[in-house]
């Protein structure tokens, strides 16, 4: 099927956006099913829900062409529509079942938008949601709804699922009642929105009917059944309003007159649809006030925009930022020509540019800013998974969620995250018995935590699990190779030896860590944002690996500097200081060069010699060292000049230089010229490893 | 100038019957993302003809129905049902309440355009 229209493309982009989202919050439905499967007592607005999710997907996915995932969707929607109506019960194997079609419907979806959709593991997983709905299917049974003697009208507006909670309501022993409630037609969602909040609190709403208002256009009553244990008065006093009727629906009750539902409802004072009706004239015009008013609320306050888009007017921002600085240039120039009041008129115009456009870096900035905890939701599915899978207990904190970060390093570190997770339950967390044996509770805690410091943001994974055993670890570097015999290695120096290319402690390759993905990708992969990776360790008591990541990547401030003739950008969030040293104050301890700083050895590093260009091996008398630091490190980089500090949007320099250490991108300065943006991070670790 | 009321909770559903729509000359669009926004555009906007889905949180597409077909004003507006297979009941209710035709998704568009025609060509 297709549709014969140019918006066809941006709407398969619609779909894509839409599904993904409709997964990720099915996900987080499935992760609430999970916890009250447990109990047995869900919320049937919970499990409608996920089938409505996976009904509009299924809608979705079959309307663009997509029938592989609509199939897939199709089924799961077959086996919670009989959950939602009661026809089969949760099990914990059915969760299980959920949890894996869910994810595989998410790959499912992210290779449609990649526009390789590998279909293969649909089959095996349709035939294990069938056997699921067909292994606990219950009895049908027959309707007992004729006794509470609603009229044909209402049982004929019903759906099928609303039906079944009505019966689910009788079932249980609870009263049903029919809640008539009148309200005016510029109010009503906001009015009737908040009566079955507090309708809510005393029971379920089972269905809302809208019904014109009682005579007049200008009202509408609805009418509410509504499940409950309390009493009539009970009812009467939950929704706190006049105006409302409650009545108590069985067989004793005769059947409500839809065409008069609100008539013994009028409340004594005026209610607005009230007024419309006896005043027209005069209630009309603060009607169409209000009516107006409310047109141009729209319903949802939020807007999707491709990260594209923002990425674009970032580019913009930034050669705005750019042009700037040419015009700052200008200013010295007029100035040294001679034309100084000229000069400090200019001077002062490109002040308030310069506020206005710090104004508008940071505006567009915070739109690319989301919180934290939308990774922490996807994560909180992993630890769920996995911990099922490894058959271990889990509890999973979460702090800070409402940290903000830019998107596409959101993005980037959910990988790296996951497998720091998997590691911490894989390899940390340790079984039941096993916990309980040391005297631990039987269940692991997880925490995540992120918290903003400075212009990074820090975010924390600490398990209380066994830790690392760094015997072995020095071991099994020994093993490989990786260290000789009568290395001297500090704890920390141990420790850095599980980001090594090749080092996996695990004796058992298992499915979830030992997917050839190690520590040294993941940090790898958070370098490529600018970030770090440090790792903590108590024995027994478990580890802690720290995350440090610049807030945003796209425009930064620098400091330029000048290394045998190249000119290179360094972030100056990683810039500590800049000393001027005598040749004469460098030292060497283990090959290595050092200079004394205040009460503290800094290792210096040559970049001359860590990107291998010749020449520049005699330094000077005296130099440019810039102490830089990420975390708790710190190292020394000698430079031959400093040009200054300048704005620069960082450009990513594409596969060539991918893996080639050191360089985070590159950035154009003022003047045309392209030059290469340290990676400071980077350097540190190679620099403290040995290598140089 | 014919006015459709679309109502429908999914965005990406509701973009492909617009763009659908549009195909055709002469109509145009009223959107609504769940029955609350169509009982409050319904007076306001003169709504020629209401393609509406069933299974939307709070108000339901066969209340709508209901509502559209028991008022004075609204009740001989041509309505139509977009739902999906698996709710053969509600589709039949729906059509028991007064709703014209409907449309099981994914739905030919042509069909659709054929429909709109008939009622509003």
């Amino acid at each position: 099927m297709t549709v014969s229209n140019d918006s066809i493309g941006k709407a398969v982009r619609d779909f894509l956006a839409e599904a993904e989202e409709i997964i990720d919050q099915l996900n987080n439905d499935l992760v609430s099913m999970g916890d009250c499967a447990e109990t047995g007592d869900c919320n049937p607005d919970l499990i409608n829900a996920i089938f409505r999710g996976a009904h509009s997907l299924k809608g979705l996915a079959g309307i663009f062409g997509f029938s592989e995932i609509g199939d897939l969707a199709h089924n799961m929607e077959n086996l919670l529509d009989s959950l939602r109506l009661g026809r089969v019960e949760i099990t914990p194997v059915m969760m299980s079942v959920l949890f894996d079609a869910m994810d595989l419907l998410g790959a499912l979806v992210r290779g449609a938008g990649e526009g390789h959709l590998d279909a293969s593991g649909i089959p095996l997983m349709v035939s294990r949601i069938n056997a699921c709905a067909s292994a606990t299917q219950k009895s049908q049974e027959v309707s007992p709804l004729a006794t509470l003697g609603l009229t044909d009208a209402v049982l004929n507006a019903l759906t099928e699922y609303e039906e079944h909670r009505l019966l689910e309501n009788v079932k249980k022993g609870r009263l049903i009642y029919s809640i008539i409630a009148s309200f005016s037609l510029t109010t009503f969602d906001q009015e009737l929105g908040e009566l079955t909040d507090l309708l809510k609190q005393g029971g379920e709403v089972i269905s809302t009917l809208p019904t014109v208002g009682s005579g007049s256009e200008a009202g509408i009553d609805f009418e509410i059944l509504f499940g409950s244990t309390k009493g009539e008065d009970g009812v009467s006093g939950l929704s706190g309003r006049p105006g409302i009727t409650v009545r108590l629906l069985g067989a004793q009750s005769t059947p409500p007159s839809p065409s008069q539902p609100a008539q013994a409802a009028e409340p004594p004072t005026a209610s607005p649809s009230d007024s419309a009706h006896d005043h027209p004239a005069a209630a009309l015009p603060a009607q169409a006030a209000a009516d107006a008013a409310m047109t141009a609320k729209s319903m949802s306050r939020m807007v999707r925009v491709d990260i594209v888009k923002l990425d674009d007017l970032m580019n913009i921002v930034g050669e705005l930022v750019l042009s700037h600085s040419a015009i700052n240039e200008l200013v010295g120039k007029v100035r040294s020509s001679g034309f100084s009041t000229l000069a400090i008129e200019l001077g002062k115009a490109a002040k308030v540019l310069q506020r206005k456009l710090n104004e508008l870096q940071k505006g567009v900035m915070e739109i690319r800013m989301i919180p934290v905890g939308q990774l922490y939701e996807k994560m909180s599915r992993i630890v769920r998974k996995v911990s099922r899978e490894q058959g271990k207990k889990v509890d999973l904190r979460v702090f800070g969620a409402d940290t903000e970060l830019d998107k596409l390093i959101i993005e980037d570190i959910s990988d790296p995250m996951m497998h720091i997770i998997r590691n911490s339950i894989d390899h940390g967390i340790e079984t039941p018995e096993e916990r309980v044996r040391l005297g631990k509770d039987e269940k692991g805690v997880i925490r995540l935590s992120s918290f903003q410091k400075g212009n990074h943001v820090v975010i924390e994974v600490e398990d209380d699990g066994r830790g690392i055993d760094i015997a072995r670890v020095k071991k099994k570097a020994l093993e490989k190779g990786l260290i000789q015999e009568n290395d001297p290695l500090s704890e920390r120096d141990a420790l850095e030896l599980i980001f090594l290319p090749g080092f996996s402690t695990s004796d058992t390759v298992t499915d979830i860590s030992g997917r050839g993905v190690g520590m040294d990708v993941v940090r790898n992969n958070i370098a490529a944002v600018s970030g770090m990776v440090d790792i903590e360790t108590r024995p027994g008591q478990g580890s802690k690996v720290i995350i440090t990541l610049p807030i945003t990547l796209a425009i930064i401030k620098a400091l330029i500097i000048n290394i045998v003739g190249r000119t290179y950008a360094m972030p100056i969030t990683s810039v500590l200081e800049t000393i001027l040293v005598e040749r004469s104050d460098i030292r060497t301890i283990e090959r290595k060069e050092v200079i004394q700083l205040r009460d503290m050895t800094l290792p210096l590093v040559r970049l001359g010699r860590f990107f291998e260009i010749e020449g520049g091996d005699v330094l000077p008398e005296s130099f440019y060292v810039v102490v830089v630091g990420v975390a708790e490190k710190r190292l020394g980089i000698v430079v031959d000049d400093l040009l200054g500090q300048q704005d620069i949007v960082i450009k990513s320099i594409g596969e060539t230089f991918k893996g080639f250490k050191g360089i985070s991108g590159a950035a154009d300065l003022g003047d045309q010229r392209t030059i290469l943006v340290l990676d400071v991070g980077g350097i540190i670790s190679e620099a403290t490893r040995g290598s140089v | 100038m014919k006015k459709i009321l679309i109502v429908e909770d999914s965005s990406a559903m509701r973009s492909l019957l617009i763009s659908t729509i549009e195909a055709l000359e002469g109509f145009e669009i009223v959107e609504a993302a769940n029955g609350f926004e169509a009982l409050r555009l319904l007076p306001r906007e003169r709504v020629d003809l209401v393609i509406t889905d069933i299974n939307m949180p709070d108000i339901n597409g066969l209340e709508l129905i209901r509502y559209v077909r028991n008022s004075a004003i609204y009740k001989s507006i041509p309505l139509f049902i977009i739902s999906t297979e698996s709710s053969e009941r509600d589709l039949a209710k729906g059509l028991a309440l007064g709703a014209n035709e409907y449309l099981i998704k994914p739905f030919d568009p042509a069909d659709l355009q054929k429909l709109l025609l008939k009622y509003l060509g």
